[in-house]
């Protein structure tokens, strides 16, 4: 079922951010980060964070790390961000 | 997502402090209730700085509960939290509330009539025509039928041409061409005599159709006839034609005055009394004694109607009276000063009675002294073309 769907997305041409599964990382500059899917925040400090998502784990390193927006899918980190790791769960 | 914030601006959200161990717990669980948080920040690894709407801060209190954390409110944005002040201040809010609302009422009236444009007319002729038609100060602006008032203004009066009225805010400008009456224009073909329109004497006289009635150096009265329309042969007999002339007469223009030696004459003594009153619509409010001071004096009034913006009359007016006193002094003059000081007026006042002053030959003053006063006398000669047609009525 989730394979004709992606299959389906993939035909039409459309956003693959749009599937809950796929998560989309969207850096401005160094200090605007938009993470589009994620499923929750695992440890929130100023200089720290580590976000959970479908796809495995993203560490955010920086100062002033501020979250500016957060709704049911996006978190928008404002701030000085000086490095960036992701962790891959599969 | 940037609308959702800013509609809570006007909707009205909270600041708070989220102080407790597990923070991200609590983002967490306000992300699966689906409560928005925005501008997140952490201070000190425990404490939390975010915002909030207001819908969302009960829910907030029973997570608070679960996650163990502490939270006090730091700042109320907003709206709703400004309007909440002005909850304490009733009295200001009903007058703002009447103040609007009278306002947006009274603009809904006419206030002030403007006429421009006429000449001849009086304005207050106009304002009557206007009147009768429903247009008025204090009226209301939507009875006004600009159009009808128009129409209804046409029909009945021959003297105004062409009048437009616009409505501008609480002013009424009415503007106003006045037809000129054309003079009767008798037709080429049409048979004719011209007549004299002034007392004068010919100089000369040119006649290009018809017969003349009155030779050089004759003296007419208006009315005369002066070239008849006819044309009178030995074999043909009467045949009439349009008269045609060119005529020239010496026209007199007199004038004759009586001025006394002795005269009153009234001068200012400086003393100005200045009294203000206020007219609402037709009741007059008046801030002094109407009785002056003075024996005799001057009064000269001046009214300025109130005005908001530039087209918003209001029905307020205030009225300035000033009163200058005079003393009536007699003076005497000499006849010399006097024929000095009335001469000139007097040529003044006839040059405005001549169509041409070009065309003054001559000029005669007569000055008669009598027993305590003189006449001056002043007669113009003036050369004119006269003449005008009149039709012949069989």
């Amino acid at each position: 079922m989730n394979k004709k769907i992606n299959k389906f997305t993939q035909m039409m041409d459309m956003p693959r951010e749009l599937d809950k599964k796929q998560t989309k990382i969207t850096i401005i500059a160094f200090d605007e980060l938009l993470i589009e899917n994620y499923k929750g925040i695992m440890e929130y400090e100023e200089f720290y964070i580590k976000i959970n998502t479908e796809i495995g784990v993203i560490n955010i390193n920086g100062f002033n790390l501020n979250l500016e927006q957060l709704t049911n899918d996006d978190i928008l980190v404002k701030g000085i961000i000086n490095s960036l790791d992701i962790e891959r769960s599969n | 997502m940037i609308f959702r914030i800013l509609f809570f601006y006007i909707l009205g959200y909270l600041n708070i402090e989220v102080e407790g161990i597990f923070v991200e717990r609590f983002i967490n669980i306000c992300k699966s209730r689906k409560i928005l948080l925005w501008n997140i920040k952490m201070q000190k690894s425990v404490i939390l700085n975010a915002n909030i709407s207001i819908k969302d801060y009960k829910q907030i209190k029973q997570v608070a509960k679960k996650t163990d954390t502490k939270i006090t409110i730091k700042k109320k944005c907003g709206i709703p939290f400004i309007l909440n002040k002005y909850k304490k201040r009733k009295i200001f809010a009903i007058i703002l509330f009447l103040v609007i609302v009278l306002i947006s009422s009274m603009s809904n009236f006419v206030w002030n009539i403007e006429i421009s444009g006429n000449e001849n007319i009086s304005k207050e002729d106009i304002l009557m025509a206007l009147e009768e038609e429903g247009l008025r100060i204090g009226v209301y602006k939507g009875k006004i039928d600009s159009n009808e008032i128009i129409n209804n203004i046409r029909l009945k009066r021959e003297d105004i041409g062409w009048i437009g009225i616009t409505i501008k805010g609480t002013n009424a400008q009415v503007e106003i061409k006045e037809s000129i009456s054309a003079p009767e224009i008798i037709d080429e073909n049409d048979y004719c005599n011209i007549v004299a329109d002034k007392n004068a004497m010919i100089v000369k006289i040119n006649t290009q159709n018809g017969t003349a009635n009155v030779k050089e150096e004759d003296i007419v009265k208006v009315g005369d006839v002066l070239v008849n329309g006819y044309l009178e042969g030995k074999y043909t007999g009467i045949r009439y034609v349009h008269a045609l002339a060119n005529i020239e007469a010496k026209v007199w223009y007199s004038k004759k005055e009586k001025i006394y030696l002795t005269q009153q004459v009234p001068t200012d003594t400086g003393n100005i009394e200045e009294k203000y009153s206020l007219k609402i619509k037709n009741f007059k409010i008046n801030f002094y004694k109407t009785l002056s001071n003075f024996e005799n004096y001057d009064t000269i009034n001046e009214s300025k109607r109130l005005k908001l913006f530039s087209n918003f009359y209001l029905p307020i007016e205030i009225i300035k009276t000033t009163n200058k006193e005079y003393i009536m002094e007699n003076v005497t003059y000499t006849s010399k000063e006097a024929i000095e000081i009335w001469q000139p007026k007097i040529e003044e006042e006839l040059k405005q009675q001549i169509e041409n002053p070009d065309n003054i030959i001559n000029k005669q003053t007569n000055i008669y002294e009598n027993n305590g006063y003189i006449e001056i006398e002043v007669i113009y000669e003036v050369l004119e073309t006269i003449g005008v047609e009149q039709k012949i009525v069989f």
